[in-house]
Formats: structure tokens, C-alpha cells, sequence
């Protein structure tokens, strides 16, 4: 005996074992992912949504009323993988990356003390921003063009606002994955940050 | 050189290609679409024709219908547009320029 489940897949009902529900969720989800960046996903996974409720019309008989494991990895089988569905722009994919890969040296407003410029090269570099900043009063008192550096670069290196920016600043390429990452830190970050206060406050 | 990659780039061109010159017979489902490209062993897996019926919808090369079905539910018929047409055209002239070339420089 198994539990079924029962899903709308384009406006057809099925019913699913639980094992196979999860197969073909994770195989949506995987299809979805992988246009996420397009503004072509809701049709492509709509249109192949519906194919496989097709499939699956063709598979269900009076004695069969229940789709299991094996329907919906044969056609997974028959539908292909998203890296083969979308082999067909790998080139475009790849030059997309490699251009938006460059690293570019931004001011830093998460870890700043005046404009966050010591951050930011701290980031460009890969060492601490404690060690830039150092060096920055060592010269400021040293010789006295420290300062006249700082503002200088203040006011020509833009600061890093959006997440692509930020993550220009890492150095780390910029694509939908990346992003993905990138914001669920920050709201790790701000959850943290959250629980913090709470706690001090308590 | 990627030679996997080699083949799927020419066999995306020539899909695109076949794609609409089936379209240019009469509109069509995408499972009809489908049937006859696996039986001329241009489609691997199916899930490649949606992203490239998508594509050419969206650059105005195809439009769709709903239309109701014996059997199931509503099917998605896709025709070509004009603009559909004159690519198709365009495409046709090229892909017989190319055969010609490609035949005499193999054979040379």
C-alpha cells in the first residue's frame, strides 16, 4: 500500500504516489531553474508542463489509475535533462558569463568606516580592509597624501549598491545562481542581525 | 574543439529551420511538431522544441492558438506569422546556397 497525492499539472487532475510526486517536482524545479534568468520561463515550463500531463493521459488506463515512480522517470527520460534541453545556448551562456565576470574595484557600504573605500580595495585584493586601512594612516601621517588619496578616491570609485555590483566586487561572476546566493546571505545576515537585538534587548 | 557542442550548434540551426518549414504546411501542435522530428532523428529529447517554439514566438516568427481537442484538453496551435514567412524564406535560399557550397568544397 502506498499514499497517492493529487496534482493540477495544466488543468489535469492526476492522482501520484508520493515517491514519484517528489521525483517530478524536483525535476520542475530543476527546469525551472534553469531558464530562471530568461523572461521565457513561465512559457517554455507551461508548454512542457503540459506535454508531460500528456504523457501521463497516455499512461493512465482503467487499471492503471495511478502514476508511479517509473512513468515519471521514463519520461523525465523522454523530455531530457534542463542541461540538454538548454545545451543548445551553452555558447551565448558562456559568453554571457565570461563578460560579466570581470572584477571591478567598488567602494564597500557594508564594511566601512568613512566611504568605505578601504573595504573595497580590501575586497579588490582579497586582504583584510584592517590592513588597508593601516597603510592608508601610515602614509597619511608618514607623508601626508594619505588623506588627499583617500578623498580623491572617494570620489571617483562608485560605491557597490546593487547585488551585481557586490558580487563584481567579490569578483564572483554574475548570473542567476550567484544572485540566488548572494540574497539569501544578506537575509541570513539581516535574520541574524535580528535575533541579535532581540536577544540583547531580552 | 567541444564536438559535442559542434553538432548541437548545427543541429539548432537546422531545427530552427525545419520547425518553421513544417509550420509553413499547415499550423500544428507541438506534439505534431514533435512526432515528426524524432521520426527524421532530429530531436534527441523533447524538451528541446519548447524553448525554441518560445524563441520564435517571441521574436514574432510564430503566433498560437487554443483549440479544443476530442481527445483531452485544449492544444496550443502554433502558425507562422509573415515575418515567419519571409524568414523562411530567407532561410531557404541560404540552407540551398549552403548544400551547394558545402557539397562542392567536400567533394572537391
Amino acid at each position: 500500500m502506498k499514499k497517492t497525492l493529487t496534482i493540477n499539472l495544466a488543468n489535469q487532475v492526476f492522482h501520484i504516489d508520493e515517491d514519484a510526486f517528489h521525483r517530478l517536482r524536483e525535476y520542475l524545479d530543476r527546469i525551472e531553474g534553469h531558464f530562471a534568468d530568461t523572461n521565457e520561463r513561465s512559457d517554455i515550463v507551461s508548454d512542457i508542463e503540459m506535454r508531460i500531463s500528456e504523457l501521463f493521459n497516455q499512461r493512465i488506463t482503467q487499471q492503471k489509475q495511478v502514476i508511479v515512480i517509473q512513468d515519471v522517470e521514463e519520461i523525465i527520460r523522454t523530455m531530457g535533462d534542463p542541461a540538454e534541453i538548454g545545451g543548445e545556448e551553452q555558447a551565448e551562456t558562456k559568453d554571457y558569463t565570461r563578460v560579466s565576470k570581470t572584477k571591478r574595484l567598488y567602494r564597500d557600504p557594508d564594511n566601512r568606516v568613512l566611504g568605505g573605500v578601504c573595504g573595497g580595495i580590501g575586497q579588490y585584493f582579497k586582504i583584510d580592509p584592517l590592513i588597508v586601512r593601516i597603510i592608508f594612516l601610515v602614509v597619511f601621517f608618514g607623508f601626508g597624501i594619505g588623506l588627499l588619496i583617500y578623498i580623491i578616491l572617494w570620489i571617483v570609485v562608485p560605491e557597490a549598491r546593487t547585488t551585481a555590483q557586490k558580487l563584481e566586487m567579490r569578483g564572483d561572476p554574475v548570473n542567476a545562481s550567484n544572485i540566488g546566493n548572494f540574497v539569501k546571505d544578506e537575509f541570513e545576515n539581516v535574520k541574524r542581525n535580528f535575533q541579535g537585538k532581540k536577544k540583547s534587548q531580552g | 574543439m567541444d564536438l559535442e557542442n559542434v553538432k548541437a550548434q548545427m543541429r539548432k540551426g537546422v531545427l530552427e529551420f525545419c520547425i518553421l518549414s513544417l509550420l509553413s504546411k499547415g499550423d500544428a501542435y507541438a506534439t505534431d511538431l514533435l512526432n515528426k522530428l524524432k521520426e527524421s532523428e532530429l530531436i534527441v529529447v523533447e524538451g528541446t522544441l519548447y524553448p525554441l517554439l518560445t524563441r520564435q514566438k517571441n521574436a514574432g516568427l510564430l503566433s498560437y492558438r487554443w483549440e479544443e481537442s476530442t481527445q483531452g484538453p485544449p492544444r496550443k496551435y502554433y502558425a507562422l506569422t509573415e515575418k515567419g514567412r519571409e524568414v523562411l524564406k530567407e532561410l531557404q535560399a541560404s540552407w540551398k546556397g549552403l548544400i551547394d557550397s558545402v557539397a562542392s568544397l567536400v567533394n572537391q
